[in-house]
């Protein structure tokens, strides 16, 4: 994958599962580890639906802005919503326990601080927050990616 | 997401299409599970064949519909967990908590034994 791929659509949900689509796509290109790859695309959509719903609030009239890139060895994802943003340090050190049944919400960071290799936030101002993941890959075998 | 009703020897199975992923889905979901309750319907398999994927908020729908039945004298237990949904079980540690099957004989009775 040279380059990188650029997705931009309004806050509603159902845009979830083209970002699935072209998440799954560009990964399976890349990746031969089928649990490397689950791993890439679940944290992508947690990201997103953040975006949706604690960034933008689900107001279709704020978009998100997700591109794909493959930086050597590593997939970097990016995610950037047009929201004021959140105390995201208090999710990345206040983790509820998983293992409580009650806690309907408030896994999505947990889960992709615990599937990627790197996790970042940035709020930049007058924009709103953009999420950094980025995930170390095992090259497939030259066939491999010619076959794909 | 779609969801289907079926009854096999007194365990109700709802058989999922599509995703799981919050929005509209909530409150589906915390309709069934209450109508189930009130008709006395206390052993539910949750089907995820159908489901592409879940996010985090599909997976609070399942734990809340799992809390219901539980604090009704039910319980809810997986059936067909993809490989992708088995990991988020896993991570989040909720494998610990639902019951997952890969065959519907086996997870019906499973009811049946007690």
């Amino acid at each position: 994958m040279a380059g990188t791929v650029v997705l931009e659509f309004p806050s509603e949900y159902k845009f979830l599962n083209i970002v699935d689509l072209v998440c799954n796509d560009v990964v399976q290109n890349l990746c031969e580890n089928r649990e490397t790859a689950n791993e890439i695309a679940i944290s992508v959509i947690e990201a997103v639906t953040n975006a949706i719903e604690h960034g933008n609030r689900e107001c279709c009239d704020e978009n998100v802005r997700i591109s794909f890139t493959c930086k050597e060895d590593r997939f970097c994802v990016e995610v950037a919503d047009c929201g004021k943003g959140f105390d995201y340090q208090c999710y990345l050190q206040n983790i509820p326990d998983p293992a409580n049944v009650y806690h309907l919400r408030g896994r999505g960071i947990y889960i992709m601080k615990s599937m990627m290799d790197s996790l970042e936030f940035e709020m930049v101002p007058g924009h709103g927050m953009k999420v950094r993941l980025e995930k170390v890959l095992k090259p497939k075998a030259a066939g491999e990616v010619a076959k794909n | 997401m779609r969801i289907e009703s079926r009854e096999k020897d007194g365990v109700v199975i709802l058989d999922l299409q599509g995703k799981l992923m919050g929005g509209p889905d909530a409150e589906t979901f915390k309709t069934t599970f209450h109508k189930l309750l009130e008709n006395g319907r206390k052993r539910v398999i949750v089907n995820l064949h159908g489901v592409d994927w879940i996010n985090s908020t599909g997976m609070g729908i399942l734990i809340s519909g799992y809390t219901t039945m539980r604090r009704g004298g039910g319980d809810l237990r997986l059936l067909h967990v993809s490989d992708r949904i088995r990991s988020i079980l896993y991570v989040t540690k909720l494998n610990l908590i639902f019951k997952c099957f890969d065959s519907e004989d086996e997870a019906v009775a499973s009811f049946l034994d007690g």
